[in-house]
């Protein structure tokens, strides 16, 4: 792979300064004058119709100024919800903690003391918190149509994918495996809540949105409020993390803006800590089963995977699980169905289809693996993919060099034991191995930039930078192609005023799309300054480009890893801490390996949070969230957290801003299962359920 | 390792188990805080406080947190609030020297005591060492927490100005980091602290 000048080298984000001064303002850093507060009252119930709702005492209560119910309120949140008619104030309620009014009053305190105010009649509805219940006969349905909810054609019946013949390949096998799995619901739980600042001036809505999409936070919104796109301003400077659960626009975005037209003055509606992890969304759960036919010599013969995915009381996300496609494997066949229950609302967290369902198939490939006494490494050298869906080429794939040159860094071989659980003392060491992969696709993004007399260059990019350096990123992108160091160029971002579309932090898919518009209005820019000369004085020279690359045929692309775990479980208090950790990653050309090595480990420490602790616990027969907050959810600490050590393969590949693939999303792939095998390794039994929590380790050891 | 639990931790701090530190008295001013517009009826106190050097006489309602007063009425900002129920650690700052969590502290309590936030870091326009190291070791991924883990650094740092690796975690465990850039913070502290980290490292294959 070519150096570059720029591309490629350790940089400092551009905002550093600003995030270690305090200076950075986040939404919920805003004082705007008149600013009014808001908060949310939620169904206490998890089903239940709303008979009556009596606002009146609350609006008496000075300091009050609006207040919202379904009653003054049937604005839709279409994005809360990509199938039914989700409503920001829905009757009947389907979840503890569906909102049920939001108030705007003076300060923080009366908001809240009048949500205490309000006095709602609740007919109490039968419910159910278990995916299997849900699809019982008789159950109650959360929906129309019951609890089976639609596949991506709205159809009632599971998504699925075929290929070949499962009945043959099983038939081909010399040994059939089966087992089952599951995963928990779990939250995002970034550290910055849920928060929106709306103003109106006459028909112009301006909301300050901790987003990771300023542009289609907008649309959204527009469509929502049933509003000209033209009418609304979406702005966020600097945003507090999300991992998937500030896509779009969200309800407290609706929600202030309404709260704010009502009261006639800015409205801040700033969710609760319990709010963000029982009303927001976290990772959908999951019910996996499979079976796998293979030779004797190791080779795969069929996949059969089943599942149904937890949606929660709505279906805000693809409720998908995807983790077969890492192996070659001439017969599969994949089934789907997510599944209604009156719980929190699941969607996107980081790469949301994939480290529940890798955790499955990567459990399982392991205990074949070691039945035919084969090294895991071995085994998955033998078995991965080579093409995607066995049929078409990857436009590059470094996958086999990140499992050995992973394995090289870790120690595979005097880590792992052949033997698994052996070892003496009640402290028993072990090592696990799993892999992984995401798509980083081509897609629609725009740039622009501009140079001024002073031969300053400006780079306006519609990104909000959610923690990944996407600001600098395309800094550094620009940069290079200019031929100009990065202090040359200007980044005009988080305003949908002053920047153009870009696709949104969601889908790793930032760098690859905004980056290639990026490198397109540089080109444009640099024809008009070869054939105009550079400006002077007060002139500019602006150029824009919007990239929209057609599908590509024939060839797919892909980001590739391996992880590797080791860890320390004690048999006697069943304590499973990771001790060693290496994450190898094909993301094609690295941008800046200084803030990729940040989103790598971060995303392998997130991983073994939700490997080892992190579950958001309902009761059953109440229909409760028990353990809403960080302390119940146990998610890593410092303490927790070991060193991690990134590998990376840069792969030489011809598409995307100077050969750079998907990054942030993968860093959590195999991590999950990586854990898992490396506890298995460890004690010689399997865990079957996510999180691998202590009370499990010492069953499994009964 | 001695291990520390976070509520432990929690506690510990709310004891002032840190010895107290002197913070640099620069130009000492008085600053009038005006009032701004809350309930009738709530009661409310007139406190004295020092806040990064400043002294401020401010009616605060007796309900307001440590981290309301500075947040809503000080415009001090940078400090962040993550859960406003004392298990993250983002509103951490330094009262009298002592790292504590502003939201589990309520305003009036702080009478006569000297507050440190984020914003009182950078002496003279020069940054404090760890806000240099912070930024050398890309320690800020979406920043949020940043704040937080620099005012427990820099308890750490006045007690114990070369920590080792453990000393730096388990003096930080109380603030969490969801973007788990928890390597890169340690690594930073152990930096502004003159001791040469383990990487995690990452190198090119």
């Amino acid at each position: 792979m070519t150096p570059l000048k720029t591309v490629g080298h350790a940089t400092h984000r551009i905002d550093a300064l600003q995030r270690v001064t305090g200076a950075a303002k986040y939404t919920s850093d805003l004082h705007l004058p008149g600013m009014l507060y808001a908060r949310v009252l939620r169904s206490p119930h998890p089903h239940a119709r709303i008979r009556k709702i009596d606002v009146s005492k609350a609006m008496a209560l000075p300091g009050v100024k609006a207040i919202l119910t379904h009653e003054n309120c049937d604005t839709a949140w279409s994005s809360g919800d990509q199938l039914n008619q989700r409503k920001l104030f829905n009757n009947p309620v389907r979840f503890a903690g569906d909102p049920v009014a939001a108030i705007a009053a003076i300060d923080r305190h009366v908001a809240e003391d009048a949500t205490h105010l309000i006095e709602v009649d609740y007919e109490i509805l039968p419910f159910l918190t278990d995916l299997e219940d849900a699809l019982k006969p008789g159950a109650v349905a959360i929906h129309e149509g019951g609890n089976l909810s639609l596949n991506n054609q709205r159809q009632p019946v599971p998504q699925t994918y075929k290929r070949g013949n499962v009945a043959d390949g099983l038939k081909a096998a010399d040994r059939v495996f089966e087992d089952n799995f599951t995963s928990a619901h779990h939250n995002n739980a970034q550290l910055e809540m849920r928060v929106s600042v709306a103003e109106w001036s006459g028909d112009k809505l301006t909301v300050h949105a901790a987003t990771q999409g300023i542009a289609n936070c907008r649309t959204d919104i527009a469509k929502d409020l049933k509003i000209s796109a033209d009418n609304v301003r979406v702005i966020s400077e600097y945003m507090g993390g999300g991992f998937g659960n500030k896509n779009q626009c969200q309800d407290s975005d609706l929600m202030a803006a309404l709260l704010a037209k009502q009261a006639g003055a800015p409205v801040k509606l700033e969710f609760t800590r319990k709010e963000d992890f029982v009303a927001v969304h976290g990772r959908w759960s999951s019910r996996q089963s499979y079976k796998v036919g293979v030779k004797n010599d190791g080779t795969l013969t069929a996949i059969q995977f089943t599942a149904l995915s937890g949606a929660g009381a709505y279906r805000k996300g693809s409720c998908d699980l995807s983790g077969t496609e890492i192996y070659q494997v001439p017969h599969l066949e994949t089934s789907v169905s997510p599944v209604y229950t009156n719980t929190a609302v699941a969607a996107n967290y980081r790469a949301p289809a994939y480290p529940q369902a890798v955790f499955g198939i990567e459990s399982l490939m392991d205990d074949v693996a070691y039945a035919l006494k084969m090294d895991p490494m071995e085994f998955r050298l033998k078995n991965m993919t080579r093409k995607f869906r066995d049929q078409t080429p990857y436009t590059s794939i470094g996958l086999e060099d990140c499992i050995r040159k992973g394995a090289e860094k870790f120690g595979w071989k005097q880590r792992w034991k052949p033997v698994a659980g052996s070892g003496e003392g009640p402290v028993k060491r072990g090592a696990g191995m799993a892999m992984g992969m995401f798509g980083s696709g081509l897609g629609r993004s725009s740039a622009v930039v501009r140079l001024d007399g002073q031969g300053q260059y400006h780079l306006h990019v519609g990104v909000t930078d959610v923690g990944t350096a996407a600001k600098t990123t395309m800094g550094l992108i620009a940069a290079e192609e200019l031929g100009v160091p990065l202090e040359k160029v200007t980044v005009v971002w988080g305003d949908t005023d002053t920047c153009p579309y870009s696709v949104g932090e969601s889908g790793s898919r930032t760098t690859v799309q905004t980056g290639m518009a990026v490198i397109e209005a540089v080109r444009d820019l640099k024809k008009q300054i070869a054939e105009k000369g550079a400006p002077k004085g007060n002139d500019v020279l602006t150029a824009m480009a919007t990239t929209n690359p057609p599908p590509l045929q024939g060839v797919s692309r892909n980001s590739f890893a391996a992880h590797f775990a080791e860890v320390e479980v004690n048999v006697e208090t069943g304590h499973a801490i990771v001790t060693r950790f290496v994450s190898a990653h094909d993301s094609g050309r690295v941008v800046n390996p200084l803030t990729a090595q940040s989103q790598v480990q971060g995303g392998a420490i997130q991983g073994i949070g939700m490997a080892l602790h992190e579950e958001l616990l309902y009761d059953k027969r109440s229909g409760q969230p028990l353990n809403a907050g960080y302390y119940g959810a146990r998610i890593m600490t410092h303490l927790d957290a070991p060193l991690v050590d990134v590998v990376w393969v840069e792969t030489d590949e011809p598409y995307g801003p100077f050969g750079a693939k998907t990054l942030g999303e993968p860093t959590i792939i195999p991590t999950v299962a990586a854990v898992a095998n490396a506890i298995h390794n460890a004690i010689g039994r399997r865990v079957k359920s996510l999180p691998i929590t202590r009370d499990k380790i010492l069953g499994v050891l009964a | 390792m001695k291990k520390i639990s976070r509520r432990r931790f929690v506690e510990g701090t709310s004891a002032g188990i840190v010895a107290v530190a002197a913070i640099p008295a620069v130009e000492a001013q008085q600053k009038q805080t005006a009032a701004v517009p809350t309930s009738p009826g709530v009661p409310r106190t007139t406190i004295k406080i020092t806040v990064n050097g400043v002294d401020r006489r401010v009616e605060v309602e007796d309900r307001w947190t440590l981290v309301e007063l500075l947040r809503d009425h000080l415009q001090l900002t940078g400090t962040k609030i993550g859960c406003d129920r004392g298990e993250c650690g983002v509103c951490t700052v330094l009262v009298d020297g002592t790292p504590l969590y502003s939201c589990s502290q309520l305003a009036v309590w702080m009478n006569g005591r000297s507050i440190q936030t984020v914003e009182g870091l950078a002496k003279n326009g020069k940054l404090d060492p760890l806000q240099e190291a912070f930024i050398e070791h890309d320690a800020p991924q979406c920043g949020y927490c940043t704040s937080g883990q620099l005012m427990i650094a820099k308890a750490l740092l006045m007690k114990n100005a070369h920590p080792t690796r453990d000393e730096v975690r388990t003096a930080m465990t109380g603030n969490l980091c969801r973007c788990s850039n928890y390597n890169h913070y340690v690594e930073a502290v152990m930096a502004a602290g003159g001791t040469t980290p383990a990487t995690g490292g990452g190198n090119a294959a």
